[in-house]
């Protein structure tokens, strides 16, 4: 992938996430930030920090965008939770605005 | 630190965070030099206003973050908006507001973003206006009340200079009535009632003082161009900057100011009103006034019965001739006196076909003209001429055009189609039973004595009256042609 196409996800212990654009634009909160008028200073074009979310959760958060467009575009799968991930998971969804 | 272990935020430390990010816009959209905001700016005054909203209560702030963000917007636009705007006039007054009115429009967007948690929940829990629409009240009430009234007297008298043939800047025109019809949020009330109703009511006046200068000076066809000139530029206007909506109400305006208003007068005037422009074939000026005229309520009206009045005229003054030129020769061979006659139904045809084509080309085929038309020539097709009435000269000649040896030597087209408008005027004539009576006696005639010139053009006279007048009318003609052109058939 071109790099203008992907962002950069970094969770709160640092680990770097590199997804597509278009997956990340799946939360809300993301997609207003990305197309926010006349904003970014080119360096740090497509970095986006969370110094609130857990590596494991940002990480299950980027299968599901993932997953998300898939299902959009057809392929009706489903998307399994661990269970002692839910509440953290949930709490990061509604902060995203996915 | 994940989300469980969050410290609380504090009220006071929360909204000074805020309050700078919210400075930092401000020195943006002042165009002082400040760094863009960076990706990791924006997560942090997102995230401050989620912590804030998410917090246990009493320390859930969206009530407070809600009131802040308004006061916010205020602070900014008593500070430095209004001062900056107040001390400007006209033109620049216009140019600053179009400045403001876009970096507000900017501040909204991105404070609604900051604070875009507020939208999901707590507005939306409680039915409150969202976000953007508080920003944009906020600009309403302090800048929009105060200022409308400036910034419509300067933007009529922009308009009133560029209809004196000045040029003005019709970008920041339509960039200002952008900002009347925004500013209603959906509705056009402001623009309306602060706007256009001032608008045109200088729009009537301007051109209430034109054509009262021009009426005096102009003859008709000038006037007429000039006024077709002003709703042209006036339509331009609107396409340029005004709102669509307002095309109607303006055209109406300049229409009853220029033409209704002065109408009468127009098409009286005495060496170039519509007599005149009749009476000299003016074909073009004659189209324009029905242009101009069809578009005002009842325009047509007047003109259609000059029309009417001048078809009438030239008609009886061919009634006239007619009868000069018989009474001269009454005294010689009644056959010279019917050549007068035919003559006369020559002309009545010509003059037929004239008026016809004036009907369909100039006056676009409009039923107000059919009848104008159709009434003149029915007041004077029915007065005879020297003794004959008009039926019994209209048999007369169709019997020439029939008979072999008649005074009208023409070819089978020719016949056909003069024989095609012959019928048409007898639609004008009262006494067509009288015609019948005439026509019977003279085909009669014909076929006895074997001077028909052609059974088709016969066949062909009767089914143009049987259409026009019904088959009571012709069915004795009809049998006579059968009778006599089957046997001589055989």
């Amino acid at each position: 992938m071109r790099k203008e196409d992907t962002v950069k996800l970094i969770s709160a212990e640092g680990f770097e996430f590199v997804i597509s654009k278009e997956a990340a634009m799946v939360s809300q909160t993301i997609r207003n930030m990305l197309t926010s008028p006349g904003s970014f200073a080119e360096a740090q074009h497509g970095e986006v920090t969370f110094p609130e979310i857990s590596t494991t959760i940002l990480e299950k958060i980027c299968q599901y965008f993932h997953w998300s467009l898939q299902y959009a575009s057809g392929k009706e799968t489903e998307f399994p939770i661990e269970p002692e991930l839910t509440l953290e998971l949930m709490m990061a969804a509604n902060y995203l605005h996915t | 630190m994940t989300m469980n272990e969050r410290k609380m935020i504090d009220l006071e430390q929360g909204w000074e965070f805020m309050q700078k990010g919210i400075t930092k816009l401000k020195n943006i959209l002042e165009g002082l030099p400040e760094p863009q905001f960076s990706s990791e700016d924006y997560m942090m005054l997102y995230t401050t206003i989620y912590n804030m909203c998410t917090q246990k209560p009493p320390h859930d702030y969206s009530q407070q973050l809600y009131d802040k963000y308004r006061e916010a917007f205020e602070d900014y636009i008593t500070s430095m908006v209004l001062p900056s705007l107040r001390e400007k006039h006209d033109e620049f007054m216009l140019r600053e507001l179009v400045k403001r009115w876009t970096n507000h429009k900017v501040m909204v967007r991105w404070l609604s973003r900051f604070f875009h948690y507020l939208d999901r929940y707590f507005i939306a829990r409680r039915s409150l206006s969202p976000l953007n629409e508080v920003g944009l009240t906020c600009f309403r009430n302090l800048v929009y009340l105060e200022l409308n009234g400036k910034v419509r007297d300067a933007v009529i008298s922009l308009i009133d200079q560029e209809r004196e043939g000045e040029q003005i800047d019709r970008a920041l025109l339509k960039n200002i009535l952008d900002i009347f019809v925004e500013i209603g949020m959906g509705q056009m009330d402001y623009y309306e009632n602060d706007f256009e109703d001032a608008m045109l009511k200088d729009t009537a006046a301007y051109y209430s003082r034109k054509a009262s200068n021009w009426i005096q000076e102009d003859s008709c066809p000038d006037y007429m161009l000039k006024a077709e000139e002003c709703l042209k530029r006036e339509k331009e206007r609107v396409s340029h900057y005004l709102h669509s909506s307002s095309e109607p109400k303006l055209l109406e305006k300049v229409q009853n100011e220029l033409l209704s208003v002065y109408g009468n007068q127009l098409l009286e005037k005495e060496h170039s009103g519509c007599h005149a422009l009749l009476r000299d074939d003016k074909v073009n000026d004659l189209s324009r006034m029905f242009r101009l005229f069809s578009k005002i309520p009842r325009g047509l009206e007047p003109v259609s019965s000059i029309f009417k009045q001048h078809v009438t005229g030239e008609g009886t003054a061919l009634v006239k001739q007619a009868e000069d030129a018989a009474s001269n020769k009454k005294a010689e061979k009644k056959d010279v006196v019917g050549l007068q006659e035919q003559v006369f139904v020559r002309k009545v045809i010509e003059l037929h076909d004239k008026y016809l084509a004036y009907v369909s080309d100039c006056f676009q085929n409009h039923t107000l003209f059919h009848k104008a038309l159709k009434e003149a020539f029915e007041i004077f097709c029915n007065k005879g001429v020297s003794g004959s009435s008009s039926a019994e000269l209209l048999a007369t000649f169709c019997d020439n055009i029939l008979k072999k040896g008649g005074s009208e030597k023409l070819s089978d087209e020719a016949i056909e189609e003069t024989l095609e408008k012959v019928v048409k005027l007898l639609a004008y004539i009262s006494d067509k039973d009288l015609f019948a009576e005439f026509y019977r006696k003279k085909l009669a005639r014909r076929l006895l004595f074997d001077k028909s010139a052609n059974d088709d053009h016969e066949r062909s006279i009767l089914t143009k009256l049987k259409q026009q007048c019904g088959g009571q009318f012709t069915s004795k003609m009809e049998g006579m042609v059968s009778l006599f052109i089957s046997s001589y058939g055989s």
